[in-house]
């Protein structure tokens, strides 16, 4: 929900939030404003997606919220912690602990089974034994309900599979925050709504955060907030009927 | 296992005939190396060895005077020129031998010292007549001094000792003159008188020049034949490190006032040629080596982009710049490791086979087999240059990688 909107929630419910966040993309003459001063708060447990028309910014604001991109003017807080004062190494770490990514596109490794791939991110981290990690990545691929499939190589996977796998891949490392960048957009309408109904039962049950870009009006309007961007400006923020 | 070398492990397979190749280039390029390496050091070695045990690490001949001007001279009206050493004046040969001997033994580094007097004779045999150089020796401190003993490859050495009149010829001129161990031969000196000795043993030192004009008598032998019954023209000195010959020889030579050369300084020419063979030897079997790195080169490149999307989803998943930039580095010294290993392995195996191969080199070196030397820092060496070439090879496409910026890439990654 937008700031003004949620002024009244505590930081603890907060894990994620953006305050007149500016980007400019381009160089020069082809210089675009395509951040113009969003805020915007993630609330824990609780589902946001971003609608708008291509182009009006709406990924872009999900890659800065995800600190994969540094904007050029407002703040970023995860949880009570300022982001802009952070190294790259220390980003990094943050997002590897904090932040789980859900894209289009699965992009599982295909050198890597589909357990294998869902250690990854654990791996990084490194606070696991092989064992630990072998045993969290099955309980998430059981999770997603692909129990009988982890040792499967993720390019011998259906679509859908693949996009369940990524799921499971982003919950890794446990992260307060999910963001997804049209995590349906490449699914049938089964595996679509069977994708959402996962994301979102995920959110509720363990109190995740989740931002999603979507297209799909069905996903946004299952939504708990449904942010509209137009010409890189959050215009509206409207409360969505959760199913 | 770092999560940088997990995912190395797994993305080194990906075009996995080219690697195989360039594996291929790095085992060859380290094997032949250390192949040519053992090959140019053994013969270096080998007349080393053959130098060694003729003349000695250190030679001491001729003692010197050194000369000098007055201190002040007036070189001009009103002009003083301070005094500097003029040529040196040399008086030929040793005079007193055994003093020299005595002061030389001192060292710690010396193991043996031995005097020798040499000069030109004439050999003749029933074949014909030719001038060869005799050395006039004192047979038991020789051979604790030289290898004479082990270059004996006819005759015998005992027997010489009890022959005053016995001679040891060198191989070469022995079929030269085509005379053999038991015969008669004639040695005639500056006083033209003919001396009849006893060829006792033959030797081969493995250097043609050596064994085709040198032949040993024994010191009174020597005096009488070569009309020199005082002093000797040179001792020989064995030492027990002679790669400290250079130093040593340059204080022998300021402390005895004698001219003293070390073997590095006697044969420079020819170890000059050895060297220069086998740096030549290690560029060009080198750009074998950096052909492979050249093909480790490409392949990262093409693999970083390739693998684009599979760097920025690692990034998005809080892998690092240098976790990045480790995966391709890896992916270089996996390939560096392994080549080394099997390219030692491999060097190893041809070298032994060119050891056993036999052949007939007469010339500058005689030997029957291809010398070989076994030296581990040939193999450290090959190693590291493999380890060189791959990990310049390996950088760049390891620093684009850490470069690439994930957000262009997903943003791009519908298209």
């Amino acid at each position: 929900m937008s700031v003004n909107a949620a002024a009244s929630i505590s930081s603890a419910d907060v894990p994620l939030q953006c305050n007149d966040i500016h980007r400019y993309l381009g160089e020069e003459e082809s210089r675009v404003h395509v951040l113009r001063g969003v805020s915007l708060q993630l609330q824990s447990g609780c589902v946001h997606a971003i609608v708008g028309p291509s182009g009006c910014g709406k990924s872009s604001l999900l890659y800065i919220m995800g600190l994969l991109d540094r904007p050029d003017g407002g703040r970023i807080m995860l949880g009570d912690e300022a982001v802009e004062g952070l190294t790259d190494d220390q980003i990094s770490f943050r997002r590897n602990e904090h932040i789980g990514f859900v894209f289009q596109f699965h992009f599982l490794m295909h050198e890597f089974t589909a357990q294998e791939n869902v250690m990854i991110p654990m791996r990084r981290l490194g606070r696991l034994s092989l064992r630990e990690m072998q045993e969290r990545a099955a309980m998430l691929l059981e999770m997603v309900g692909l129990g009988d499939k982890i040792r499967r190589n993720s390019q011998h996977l259906s679509g859908g599979e693949q996009q369940r796998v990524a799921i499971a891949r982003s919950l890794a490392n446990d992260p307060q925050v999910l963001l997804a960048d049209e995590p349906t957009g490449n699914l049938d309408t089964a595996n679509s709504e069977r994708v959402f109904h996962l994301l979102t039962d995920l959110v509720r049950r363990q109190r995740k955060a989740l931002l999603l870009v979507t297209h799909n009006s069905e996903v946004a309007g299952a939504s708990d907030w449904i942010h509209e961007m137009k010409d890189g400006e959050l215009i509206a923020c409207t409360a969505g009927r959760p199913r | 296992m770092t999560p940088p070398l997990f995912i190395a492990m797994r993305f080194i397979g990906y075009r996995k005939r080219a690697i195989l190749l360039s594996l291929t280039g790095v085992i060859l390029g380290v094997a032949f190396y250390i192949c040519a390496q053992a090959q140019t050091q053994g013969f270096e070695r080998f007349f080393i060895k053959g130098a060694l045990g003729t003349s000695g690490a250190i030679v001491i001949e001729n003692r010197f005077q050194s000369l000098h001007t007055d201190i002040l001279t007036r070189t001009a009206p009103g002009i003083l020129t301070l005094g500097h050493e003029k040529p040196r004046k040399f008086y030929e040969g040793i005079t007193d031998p055994e003093r020299l001997m005595r002061a030389v033994r001192d060292f710690s580094n010396v193991a043996g010292c031995a005097p020798v007097l040499e000069g030109n004779a004439a050999l003749a045999t029933d074949f014909r007549q030719e001038v060869f150089r005799v050395q006039g020796i004192d047979l038991d401190l020789h051979l604790k001094t030289s290898a004479l003993r082990e270059q004996i490859v006819s005759g015998s050495i005992e027997d010489f000792q009890v022959k005053p009149a016995g001679l040891i010829l060198g191989f070469g001129i022995a079929d030269k003159m085509r005379t053999h161990v038991g015969q008669d031969v004639g040695l005639i000196g500056p006083d033209g008188e003919h001396r009849t000795f006893r060829v006792c043993a033959l030797f081969q030192t493995g250097n043609l020049f050596i064994d085709e004009k040198y032949g040993y008598i024994h010191l009174k032998a020597a005096q009488s034949l070569l009309q020199r019954p005082f002093g000797v023209s040179h001792l020989m000195v064995k030492l027990r490190d002679p790669a400290r010959a250079p130093a040593l020889a340059a204080h022998f030579e300021r402390l005895f006032q004698h001219r003293s050369r070390s073997w590095q300084d006697r044969e420079r020419g020819s170890l000059q040629v050895f060297k220069l063979i086998g740096v030549s030897a290690a560029i060009t079997v080198s750009t074998i080596i950096l052909l492979a790195g050249f093909g480790i080169f490409n392949i990262l490149t093409l693999m970083v982009m390739d693998k684009v999307r599979e760097i920025a989803v690692l990034r998005s998943m809080g892998y690092r710049r240098r976790d990045i930039s480790a995966i391709f580095l890896w992916q270089g010294f996996l390939v560096a490791l392994m080549g080394s290993l099997l390219g030692c392995l491999l060097g190893a195996v041809l070298t032994y086979g060119i050891s056993q191969i036999p052949v007939d080199i007469k010339g500058f070196l005689t030997t029957k087999r291809f010398l070989v030397h076994w030296s581990a820092t040939d193999y450290l060496a090959a190693t590291v240059i493999a380890f060189v070439a791959i990990f310049l090879a390996s950088y760049f496409p390891a620093r684009r990688a850490a470069r690439l910026a994930p957000v262009d890439i997903l943003r791009g990654s519908g298209q």
